[in-house]
């Protein structure tokens, strides 16, 4: 296989091309299942343990298909927990923290495209660098001190060192490659930069900012280490939550596995609406979470 | 090329003209919300963590003062050594096998065929996943005895593996979780790089008769370098901040086997409330996640010129 | 001490917020005010267990007894712990009543005085219930509870033994007797073995950290026992403590499934749910999933046994947790409300006979009636009552417990691997103990 389409044609009978060309295609095909199938196989394995009950699922040899399928284990999962609570929590934290991102990221983006500033883009990219686990400390000590544990506030706000990275280079790569003439036409024609943004260069980064809504919003919902610590017993996020599951005395793959699919069911689902925008987003720079 | 890795290329400011570069400080207030932001949630913590670390303290005890105490009893703690080395081997592993498989990937989904769309997007959902999640279902599939992965090996004749339950098998197992999370990334980055290729070069190639292996060899992969390299240091620094999967399926066990620095960081902060001495450990941490990415960057550098 | 001033700092402040409630208690003055503090919110945390789900299932219960709301948090014991401990350094702690694990967290809440006296609350009749009847708490619990410096800073709920599982199947297929000794306990494993298929004599934990208190099971059974000796020096690698060690490595190496290194108590749970291991040393609580024909495929097949004699003596590993109140709290008195109804004598008796946890009051045990419709069987009881007598610490009581098991744990882990058990304890003790020294210095 080469990066650029087309073989180099061979001074072969046509008969024996074809059957080459057609063994090349099997064993390309064999090579795309190859990659694709450890993806295809976990989620599998993850769906048939939560539809089966607790017998089958620590069964040897293991049970595959679910006979017959059952529901408990996702009934259970929202009795046991304050599941749609947790869920909750992690639709206000995920939103809010890539709400806020977007707010100070996009101008930011902008600003240093503008600027060129590379001092204050490395400075971001530290955040990139920086393990998770080393916020917290302070971040805990802080929060502590303000009397704002056992709120959400907390969360978003720590869940802002994923999210204000990502937009802001996201952001940084899109106005880097819009052309700058209309901006500067608005500005001949006397107005503000402020209005030139505005107006001209927003407008114009929409896809950009479609991009980094998803990421960051994406990387935000799956995080964990944040609210592992500074979340109490109301403001959990469903990766907290789900983790919590793993039941002191008492096992349950049933319920464990139906919990973990509904927490990655709606990113995966995103990905698969919005898999154009997040590939482009993902090939113009390498952004993930704290 | 990707934004984040070439803003550190070099003083692209002293390109401006000189008249510019003062109509483009008026851009700064765009950037002032951010930098608060940032100041607050990653420069404060970072001032504390330096602040913290000159101090032995045991959450409910007193702070004692003890200056660079922490930092040599740091480099003479055999258990931090240790970490750091399995933090490497880790690291290692972790970097190589995604890049391989991730270009091979790139070069698999860059060829057009039917249902390509759908193929490549299943095949990102693993680093789109919520790790956590997946983390636990893996631990599942790791139990030596009724764990699914051991019947499939049986099942094509192999010996059962210990996976994550012994001391050999646990960072090779770990790391394929990692890469099984994170190529999809190298394949993006890669595929990026290849959508952006000449085609002259091959047309140039064809007419001189070169073989797919040669064209590959000798044109593909130079001209992808730089976004092999930046592949390279976006996987080097994820793979040394590894944490959540670790943590969920085995804390750093059997025995210390897979402690790597982050989980010691976590078990001394969170679990032994060693705050002083957890705080030097994020200083020097830090430090060598900094060193590895400059030595990158510095190799960086070296592919560009050749 | 400051008992006195504290109980009537208390007082006041309850009377002051009781006052809408005078007329009400007027009416009822034979009777105690279970609504005294109605309206008043309370945040409680304890850990995830049977205990807590049980709590949590019948919170609406206490909250229409007394009109106080609950906010119950129910977290997985490790990370509750450390939660816990974090919030009281805070000096801000977020909850009225925690649970707290005696075994890991007694030595330090006790220094660090982060809790109520409960003892100044027990007294006050206005506060206490004259039902709760707090001598119906076993003289151990107690004592297990009360701090080096007499305070009594937590509730005692209830305990947990180390006790032996057995599959009743296996034994009568090999027509195995239930060992007395340890010694005989290993022959018994290697004869129950059946490799063709799959099965173990034994299983247990190996997982560091979580493996300690397998070890100390064995510890407990030499004539040293402890792991500390009275001047608070570590005694672990002495001979009877190699002995332990040495017996840890040769049940975990020889007679229980590979791959043991990382098993902790669930994957534990799993292989002897699934009829795949024949003897299991563990906690107590285990009984309930195990019983537990939805789960497992071993439920009315599961003997119940005291753990074996030693060759000095004859002790299983105790745990325990107690309630306690911050002293941060300024809402005690609805605080203690919760803790009398939490381990009153009916829910004690419930988590008895639902096999949720063991007790720390007597009165459930002699309950006959309700033990007799329990659907767990005589010998469980049995075995409860046995290892009751016999119990004793299975952790020493210090402040790094944590880090204690962390270090002595690797120790073991590693033996299962094949090293040496003297180097291994040797090496362990030395690193520990400079940690040790540290902590008690810090008091």
């Amino acid at each position: 296989m080469v990066g650029q389409p087309g073989h180099a044609p061979g001074p072969r009978s046509p008969a024996i091309r074809r059957l080459r060309r057609l063994a090349a295609d099997a064993g390309f095909g064999l090579a795309v299942l190859a990659l694709v199938s450890p993806a295809v196989l976990v989620f599998l394995w993850m769906l048939s343990l939560s539809l089966k009950n607790e017998l089958d699922n620590t069964a040897w040899p293991p049970v595959f298909l679910p006979d017959p399928p059952t529901l408990d284990n996702y009934r259970e999962v929202f009795a046991r927990n304050d599941f749609l609570l947790f869920a909750w929590n992690s639709v206000v934290v995920s939103f809010s923290a890539t709400g806020l991102a977007l707010l100070v990221g996009v101008p930011a983006g902008y600003g240093i495209a503008k600027m060129r500033a590379i001092r204050a883009a490395a400075l971001i990219l530290i955040a990139r660098i920086t393990p998770g686990l080393s916020y917290l400390i302070p971040l805990f000590l802080l929060f502590q001190w303000l009397e704002l544990t056992g709120t959400l506030l907390p969360i978003v706000i720590s869940h802002l060192v994923i999210t204000v990275p990502i937009v802001v280079w996201v952001m940084i790569s899109f106005f880097e490659g819009l052309p700058g003439e209309l901006e500067e036409a608005a500005l001949v024609d006397g107005a503000t930069i402020w209005q030139a943004f505005r107006h001209v260069a927003l407008p114009l980064a929409r896809p950009g900012i479609t991009v980094a809504t998803i990421l960051a919003f994406i990387f935000s919902w799956n995080n964990f280490v944040f609210a592992m610590v500074l979340a109490g017993r109301e403001t959990r996020t469903l990766p907290v939550a789900v983790n919590n599951m793993l039941t002191f005395e008492q096992i349950s793959w049933g319920p464990l596995s139906a919990a973990a699919l509904l927490v990655t069911l709606p990113v995966l689902l995103l990905t698969l609406v919005a898999q154009k925008q997040i590939v482009a987003g993902l090939t113009a720079g390498g952004v993930k979470g704290a | 090329m990707p934004r984040d890795i070439a803003i550190l290329d070099g003083p692209a400011e002293a390109a401006l003209p000189r008249g510019r570069r003062n109509y483009a400080r008026r851009y700064a207030w765009f950037v002032v919300p951010a930098a608060v932001v940032v100041v607050a949630v990653i420069l404060f913590p970072w001032l504390f963590t330096l602040y913290v670390s000159a101090f032995d303290w045991h959450l409910g005890s007193e702070r004692r003062w003890v200056g660079l105490e922490n930092y040599v009893r740091l480099f003479t703690d055999a258990r931090f050594g240790w970490a750091v080395l399995r933090t490497l081997l880790y690291t290692v592993l972790a970097v190589v096998a995604p890049m391989v498989l991730g270009l091979a990937a790139a070069l698999c989904f860059h060829r057009r065929f039917p249902l390509r769309g759908l193929a490549r997007t299943v095949f990102i959902l693993p680093m789109m996943a919520t790790p956590v999640a997946v983390a636990l279902v893996w631990t599942m599939m790791f139990h030596p005895q009724l764990g699914v992965l051991n019947w499939l090996l049986t099942q094509v004749g192999l010996p059962p593996s210990m996976w994550v339950y012994s001391a050999e098998t646990v960072i090779p197992t770990l790391v394929m979780v990692e890469v099984w999370h994170w190529t999809p990334l190298v394949m993006l980055l890669i595929l990026g790089g290849l959508a952006s290729l000449p085609t002259d070069p091959y047309e140039a190639a064809k007419i001189d008769g070169a073989s797919p292996w040669q064209a590959f060899r000798h044109i593909t992969l130079p001209l992808l370098a730089p976004f092999i390299v930046v592949a390279l240091i976006i996987r080097t620094i994820d793979a040394l901040k590894a944490f959540d999967t670790i943590y969920v399926i085995t804390q750093g066990g059997p025995g210390q086997a897979s402690e790597t620095i982050n989980i010691f960081l976590y078990l001394q902060a969170f679990a032994f409330y060693n705050v002083g001495y957890a705080s030097a450990v994020v200083v020097v941490f830090f430090a060598i996640i900094m060193v590895l990415a400059a030595l990158l960057l510095w190799t960086r550098q070296r592919v560009k010129v050749t | 001490m400051n008992g006195i001033t504290r109980r009537e700092a208390l007082r006041a402040g309850a009377a002051a917020l009781a006052a809408p409630a005078l007329v009400e208690r007027a009416n009822a003055q034979s009777a105690f005010d279970w609504r005294r503090f109605r309206g008043e919110r309370i945040e409680v945390t304890v850990q995830l267990s049977p205990r807590g789900q049980f709590l949590q299932q019948n919170n609406k219960e206490f909250e229409d007894l007394t009109g106080i709301r609950v906010g119950l948090e129910v977290v997985p014991e490790q990370q509750h712990r450390q939660k816990i401990i974090v919030e009281y350094a805070s000096g801000r702690p977020s909850f009225d009543v925690t649970e707290i694990s005696l075994h890991v967290n007694k030595r330090q809440v006790g220094k660090a005085r982060w809790n109520t006296d409960i003892k100044a609350l027990l007294d006050d009749p206005a506060l206490t219930a004259p039902d709760f009847d707090f001598a119906d708490y076993g003289e151990g619990m107690v004592t297990y509870a009360t701090q080096a410096d007499g305070r009594l800073d937590s509730c005692p709920a209830g305990a947990d033994y180390f006790i032996l599982y057995y599959n009743k199947e296996l034994f009568a297929a090999k027509n195995v007797e239930v060992p007395k000794t340890w010694d005989e306990m290993y022959e018994a494993a290697k004869r129950l073995a059946d490799p063709s298929k799959q099965v173990y004599g034994h299983v247990g934990r190996g997982l560091k950290n979580a493996n300690v208190v397998l070890w100390s099971s064995y510890l407990l059974g030499t004539s040293q026992r402890d792991m500390i000796d009275a001047n608070r020096q570590l005694i672990t690698d002495t001979p009877d403590a190699v002995w332990a060690g040495e017996t840890y490595k040769k049940f975990l190496r020889d007679v229980s499934p590979p791959g043991s290194i990382g098993f902790n108590w669930n994957e534990c749970q799993t292989t002897f749910m699934q009829g795949r291991a024949a003897m299991w040393v563990d906690g107590i609580g285990f009984a309930a999933p195990l019983e537990d024909a939805r789960r497992s495929r071993v439920a009315g097949k599961v003997g119940y046994a005291v753990v074996p004699r030693g060759p000095g003596s004859h002790h299983c590993a105790l745990f325990g947790a107690g309630y306690a109140i911050p002293e941060a709290s300024r809402r005690k008195g609805p605080a203690w409300f919760y803790i009398q109804w939490a381990l009153g004598k009916a829910n004690q008796l419930k988590w008895l006979t639902s096999g949720a946890g063991v007790p720390a009051r007597s009165s459930p045990f002699r309950n006959e009636e309700a033990i007799g419709q329990s659907h767990f069987p005589r010998d469980f009881f049995q075995t409860l009552e046995a290892s009751a007598r016999i119990a004793r610490a299975g952790l020493p009581e210090i402040v790094p417990v944590t880090q204690f098991r962390d270090v002595i744990g690797t120790a073991l882990t590693n033996t299962i691997s094949g090293a040496d058990v003297a180097a291994e304890l040797k090496r362990a003790t030395a690193e520990f103990r400079p940690i040790l020294e540290q902590s008690e210095r810090e008091t």
